[in-house]
């Protein structure tokens, strides 16, 4: 009996821990005063107005913002889940030379820092003519996702019997039809983790935005709300009313598809 | 009616050597039961027929024309997975129309064969059901039903029963049987259980270690072994095996040699009472050890001369432990096996 | 089918709605704070409006990454045509080569007219034609509270104390005399002349060991520790915040800050920097310009002159009293100094009187490693490790090394032929090994096996060019002399950078701290996520709400997180104090300016954003672990704990290792939330790790051989690691 309360205790500790911040940020979109700081836990308060939101739809091109970011997270996840999809379909069930090499250098791509890939970034797309286009952040952010989500759909295929694609085969399927009509269907819960890794990666991403898009008519959410934060004069309100928005798609994703988060996760076991 | 003929099949693994130059030859309409202990290459072999596995050597023939070039999926066969392999994203009847589908079969056609082969397996009352809703042997009915759906003229099975408990297995050991009887495909059943392999087979091959042992009846390879390792493999209990005294005992010249096994199944063992045939021999007596009643019988263990055996008897028949019964065998039905070669000596002069 | 048709129709259209008409455009790229953004959209408005033929396209940047993405793009051979900041940031960029002299596109005449201020010299030439001139502090203060200004520090002291107040009695100060953003050293820079020299002298070398740093340094402490009349802890926005809801009467801010405090309806007025007593001498705020830049790749007579004519236009008198007009900056333009617009106005005269007490802002590169390196004494004194005396003498030494860094031109050295010929050796023998397979992999394509070949190629292309050729790319910048001076002709020089890396401490010191950052964090990442799914899976009903709720700070964006999580750090305003304060009655702790507390908030932090991932691997593990094996350590008389131990962790294990590999490779190489959170190492570079330093050296300080050099140590790192641990558990793999 103490346990499950010290259990619900810290479960309720979390809770609390895990929502606070965003509370937090819609305290300060609601606070009318463009002030990050107030000396009040409240987060609603008397002098509380969703002026911020109103302004954020009417004179910020918030909406342009969020066109562009939708446009390019839908194409990166469509092609993050295309590529991934099939490469590591290969990869799991077929040996071929430099298989593992393969996959263990999609792990090593995870470990180099980030950071410095922005110089060489810039100047590959400027000499493919790609910069200020969608098409370089498609090819960036689908390419920059891709180790991860091969590893994850590697590890579900592995899980997959053998047998589902040797009874399609002779049920007249061809490698493609058997790939298309048997295992993809089958992977739905990984493919969505997929999916949604692909639109994180593209949907909070600032840095290599902010390199490839010039234009401000190109602008995703992220830069859009960067630039509400000058160096020395951040509007506050507007930013927090922003963020809260930009957070929300992300979340709903993550409700919507919870149930196959927990299935499809699979990292697998190291042995690859 | 397909008629199949294996010839010097090979295949290996690395250094493993899976088969080792399989020849078979299949009739028509035949139920042909492949059976060993595991990893004597009888799924291979099965797959090399299904084409999932590329044979090193050797070529396969159906009704004289060679299959080797063909791909899988022009093959015209249909398999039964030991784990059913059904598409978990289509129901039921999904799973048995898939392939017509592919073929691009009207609806109305897939429907009317899909309903047909469902009400053979009496599982049309599951047709919109997903497999995970299914148990066990209903999912071993549908997996069947893919495969008769399709109307194949060759159709394999890669020990479909194992996953099922012992009742459902007898019964759909029956089903099958009928099926068979019913759509007179050629089929071909793997299995490592030798009771499945006598029952089903019209005839049986036996392998070990890539090669085959034996090819014959049911009867023919449980009454005339061709050696020790198929006298042992097939029948239930195992047959009793004897060396030493109680071999020289026989009548037989090959028996005064050394190193010969002498092996008599448990039902040929007789409890002496009154004269002994001609063709039979009051082989000792035998000191019950323990009774195991099995119902009409009752199979006694026990030891003649130090030598553990095992005979049946009437299980109205009471026995005490240590009692002393002596007992005689059929000569006819007894078996001489060289200890090296392990042939079976009384056939080789037949 | 047809909904696949739709969407790649509708991504057609949209991605066709953006192409470009035929007009000529320029582009200008800017950090205008918000309130002037608007004035110069409206300026260009009237220029399009006259000049059909050219269309403006004005882009913001924050002012860090306005120099970063400038540099890539000039780099890149293209950019904007003009680039618009403060004056300080042409040194740099003149030194890289990356924007033209103006001098001989204008004569003579054209910069007499504006004021000297705004046409700042570098090496002798002009590089910018500035918009505005200011730029600089002054002390700012709440007419409801203060009918006069101080003069003098001793008034201020007196005044300040006077309005330093508790007003409601619960011990805590509710207003505070002063308030400014004390921790910038930009922000105490005027104060050092006042106490001796300038931070510069000789144009180009620092000045810091002195009289004027020591004195500064000993003021602020005293208005800190002594006087108590500005906060404990102080930022930007902290002191902006205090100042608007009249907590503050007073605060020391640029002209910048004028039209906040305008549309917070304040009554403010400005005057200089109280004169410091002790030495009768008035603080010398610093003063520039901002204004712009004309980009080195713009050649094309054309485009050269449509780029001119947009700067005559952005520099002209009316464009100049708009702003004026609009948002009260002083014009550059002299002859609009007698304008009424700026005679008029009362602010602007009065900031005119301060300039005359100001110093030019010094324009040279090495300014930066000045103020670098007075911003970590200063906050290491702030964070009471150091003393003035001792931090004056630090700030000059390490000043003088970064410029020698920053100015270095390594010259190639034996190494680097002996790196050429394995590199030619490697090359040759890696085409000789894989002729073969290189043979193989393209007959694969006609091959039976072609199938796995085009499923695999589209995602390695990808990678490929996305990520291998920065990778070799990045190897060739380690090996070579790129930095501040050799940015448009780098050349390959050796293993200067790795050895210089690999014999300095500080690597080994920073690695040490990576480390501890990478295990801390992993570590609660794994508990709190593995606790989490335990209890979700046992105790909690509605399992999908709590699910749902714990995944909230994986979704949302990280460097939305990382601000959140500042804010909530902040000692004055920030939640966690005010928790403490209210419901723990404990005294706030100043998170973000003490190195080790600062280093707790970044890790809390990105506990905070990791522990989701963690709890859902944990639960797909646990649901794959069967229900009768607690049957059956229930009827074993197991309790929690124990079955806790001997069955669950065990079970899930294989399930949590990749999970924990992958976490400790994405914490260890995690830039955001070290930089954004103790905003770039804060305080005095004491919360850097590894990839944070390497983001400041090749962002911050151009050492970008250098950066290219240490990262590639953090990969090898990392290669090393996880191969090992990959070995270890394929071990224990082959053992069970």
């Amino acid at each position: 009996m103490i346990k499950k309360l010290l259990a619900w205790l810290g479960a309720l500790l979390f809770a609390i821990f895990s929502i606070y911040p965003m509370l937090y940020v819609l305290g300060v979109s609601l606070r009318g005063d463009n002030a990050f700081q107030s000396q009040t836990l409240e987060i609603i308060t008397s002098t509380s107005t969703v002026k911020n939101f109103i302004s954020l739809f009417t004179q910020t091109d918030f909406l342009m913002w969020m066109r562009n970011s939708l446009l390019v997270a839908t194409v990166t996840t469509f092609l993050g889940v295309a590529f991934a999809s099939t490469s590591a379909y290969a990869l799991s069930r077929f040996q071929f030379r430099g298989r593992n090499m393969m996959l263990f250098s999609l792990l090593a791509t995870q470990m180099f820092p980030p950071t410095m890939l922005i110089l060489p970034f810039y100047i590959i797309l400027s000499k493919l003519h790609l910069i200020d286009s969608f098409f370089g952040l498609f090819l960036i952010y689908s390419s920059t996702a891709l180790p991860f989500c091969v590893w994850q759909m590697k590890a579900y295929y592995d899980t997959i019997p053998k047998e589902l694609e040797e009874a399609a085969v002779l049920d007249g399927c061809s490698r493609w039809l058997t790939f298309y009509k048997i295992i993809l269907p089958v992977s739905a819960p990984a493919l969505v983790i997929t999916a949604l890794f692909s639109f994180m990666a593209s949907w909070s991403e600032y840095v290599i935005a902010a390199v490839v898009l010039q234009d401000p008519q190109m602008y995703t959410l992220p830069l859009g709300l960067r630039s509400f934060q000058a160096s020395l004069a951040t509007q506050w309100g507007l930013y927090a009313a922003g963020a809260l928005i930009v957070s929300i798609p992300v979340l709903v994703l993550f409700i919507s598809i919870s149930r196959y988060l927990v299935s499809g996760l699979t990292i697998g076991s190291v042995k690859g | 009616m397909t008629h199949i003929e294996f010839s010097q099949i090979t295949k290996s693994f690395k250094d493993n050597h899976i088969l080792k130059g399989i020849d078979l030859e299949i009739s028509a309409g035949e139920f042909l039961v492949l059976v060993g202990p595991s990893g004597c290459g009888k799924s291979t072999l099965l797959r090399t027929l299904a084409g999932l596995e590329k044979m090193d050597g050797g070529d396969i023939k159906v009704n004289g024309k060679s299959i080797k070039n063909i791909e899988p999926q022009n093959r015209d066969v249909a398999m039964v997975f030991q784990n059913y392999a059904l598409y978990p994203h289509m129901n039921v009847a999904e799973n048995m129309g898939f392939a017509m589908k592919l073929q691009k079969r009207s609806a109305s056609e897939i429907h009317t064969r899909v309903k047909e082969i469902a009400q053979l397996l009496q599982i049309d009352h599951l047709l919109e059901r997903k497999p995970k809703e299914l148990s066990g042997g209903q999912r071993q009915r549908v997996a069947l039903g893919r495969a008769l759906a399709r109307q194949t003229s060759i159709i394999l099975f890669d020990e479909p029963l194992s996953n099922l408990d012992a009742y459902l297995r007898s019964q759909m050991r029956i089903e099958i049987k009928r099926l068979h009887q019913a759509v007179k495909s050629t089929m071909i059943y793997v299995t490592h259980d030798q009771m499945e392999a006598t029952t089903m087979g019209d005839r049986i091959a036996v392998l070990k270690d890539g090669q085959i042992e034996q090819i014959g009846t049911p009867t023919e390879i449980y009454h005339r072994p061709k050696n020790l390792f198929i006298a042992s493999f097939i029948g239930s209990p195992e047959m009793n095996f004897m060396e030493g005294s109680l071999v020289q005992k026989l009548p037989w010249p090959e028996a005064q040699k050394p190193g010969q096994i002498l092996g008599v199944r448990p039902e040929v063992f007789k409890i002496s009472q009154g004269s002994l045939k001609t063709s039979e021999l009051e082989l000792g007596s035998f000191q019950v050890e323990l009774s195991e009643n099995l119902g009409g019988q009752q199979m006694l263990h026990g030891r003649i001369e130090g030598q553990s055996i095992r005979i049946f008897a009437d299980s109205t028949e009471f026995f005490s432990k240590d009692q002393k019964i002596s007992v005689k065998i059929d000569l006819t039905k007894s078996h001489l096996f060289d200890k090296k070669t392990g042939l079976n000596q009384r056939l080789l002069g037949a | 089918m047809t909904f696949l048709r739709l969407w790649i129709l509708w991504v057609l259209t949209l991605t066709t709605n953006i192409a470009h008409a035929e007009k000529m455009r320029i582009q200008i790229w800017h950090q205008m704070i918000y309130g002037h953004r608007q004035v110069l959209a409206e300026a260009i408005q009237n220029f399009e409006k006259e000049n059909p033929d050219i269309t403006i396209q004005a882009t913001y940047r924050e002012t860090e990454e306005l120099r970063s993405s400038y540099q890539a793009a000039a780099m890149g051979g293209s950019g904007p045509e003009l680039v618009y900041g403060p004056s300080d940031q042409i040194g740099p960029f003149a030194t890289m080569g990356i924007i033209q002299p103006l001098d001989g596109i204008f004569d003579k005449e054209h910069f007499a007219k504006f004021d000297p201020l705004a046409t700042p010299l570098y090496q002798d030439k002009h590089y910018m034609l500035g918009a505005l001139v200011g730029n600089h502090l002054m002390l700012i203060y709440n007419k409801k509270l203060i009918a006069t200004p101080p003069k003098t520090t001793d008034e201020l002291i007196a005044i300040g104390k006077k309005f330093t107040v508790d007003l409601d009695g619960d011990g805590k100060i509710d207003r505070f005399g002063l308030v400014f953003n004390y921790t910038e050293p930009f922000f105490i820079a005027p104060f050092i002349p006042a106490f001796g020299d300038a931070i510069m002298k000789n144009n180009a070398q620092p000045n810091l060991d002195t009289e004027g740093v020591r004195g500064a340094f000993q003021f602020i402490l005293d208005l800190r520790d002594k006087y108590k009349i500005i906060p404990k802890e102080c930022d930007y926005e902290t002191a902006n915040a205090l100042f608007k809801q009249g907590k503050a009467a007073m605060l020391i801010n640029g002209d910048w800050s004028w039209g906040d405090y305008k549309e917070a309806k304040m009554d403010f007025g400005i005057a200089r920097i109280p004169m410091v007593s002790q030495t009768g001498r008035w603080p010398s705020p610093l003063v520039g310009t901002t204004g712009y830049s004309l980009n080195v790749n713009v050649k094309d007579p054309a485009r050269l002159a449509a780029t001119l004519k947009v700067l005559n236009y952005l520099t002209s008198e009316k464009t100049q009293l708009l702003f004026t007009e609009r948002v009260a900056v002083l014009p550059s333009l002299l002859s609009l100094r007698e304008n009424p617009a700026v005679k008029n106005n009362p602010l602007l005269q009065v900031s005119s009187d301060i300039m005359t007490v100001g110093t030019p802002m010094p324009v040279v590169p090495e300014i930066r490693a000045v103020w670098d390196s007075l911003r970590i004494q200063y906050q290491k004194i702030l964070a009471g490790s150091l003393t003035p005396d001792l931090a004056a003498k630090g700030a000059q030494v390490m000043a003088e090394a970064q410029i020698k860094n920053m100015n270095e031109i390594v010259q190639p050295d034996a190494s680097l032929w002996i790196i050429k010929i394995i590199v030619l050796l490697g090359t040759i023998w890696l085409l000789w090994a894989s002729r073969s397979g290189v043979m193989g992999f393209i007959k694969g394509f006609w091959g039976p096996q072609r199938f796995v070949y085009f499923m695999m190629l589209p995602a390695f292309v990808g990678i490929f060019a996305v990520i291998i050729y920065p990778f070799f790319y990045n190897i060739a910048i380690s090996l070579s002399n790129f930095s501040l001076r050799t940015f448009q002709d780098w050349s390959l020089v050796g293993i200067h950078h790795y050895v210089e890396a690999l014999t300095e401490p500080k690597f080994y010191s920073l690695f040490l701290k990576t480390l501890i950052w990478t295990i801390s964090n992993v570590f609660f990442h794994v508990t709190i996520g593995v606790f989490l799914a335990v209890v979700i899976n046992q105790v909690l009903p509605v399992k999908t709400f709590w699910r749902t709720l714990f995944i909230i700070p994986w979704a949302v964006p990280q460097y939305i997180t990382a601000l959140t999580w500042r804010g909530m750090f902040n000692q004055e305003y920030g939640p966690i104090n005010l928790f403490l304060q209210r419901f723990l009655h404990l005294s706030p702790v100043q998170w973000l300016s003490q190195p080790f507390t600062a280093f707790v908030a970044c890790i809390v932090t990105n506990v905070w954003l990791g522990f989701p991932f963690m709890m859902i691997v944990a639960l797909g593990g646990l649901q794959s672990i069967p229900q009768s094996l607690y049957e059956a350590a229930y009827l074993d008389k197991a309790n929690a704990w124990q079955r806790f131990r001997h069955i669950t962790l065990p079970l899930l294990m294989p399930v949590m290792v990749p999970a924990i590999l992958l976490g400790c490779i994405w914490t260890f190489n995690n830039l955001n939330i070290i930089w954004l959170v103790s905003n770039g190492g804060e305080p005095g570079d004491q919360t850097h790790i590894l990839v944070s330093y390497v983001y400041k050296a090749a962002f911050n300080l151009y050492r970008y051989g250098y950066a290219a050099a240490v990262s590639m140590l953090i990969f090898l790192i990392l290669i090393a690691w996880s191969l090992g641990s990959l070995r270890t558990q394929f071990k224990k793999e082959q053992k069970s």
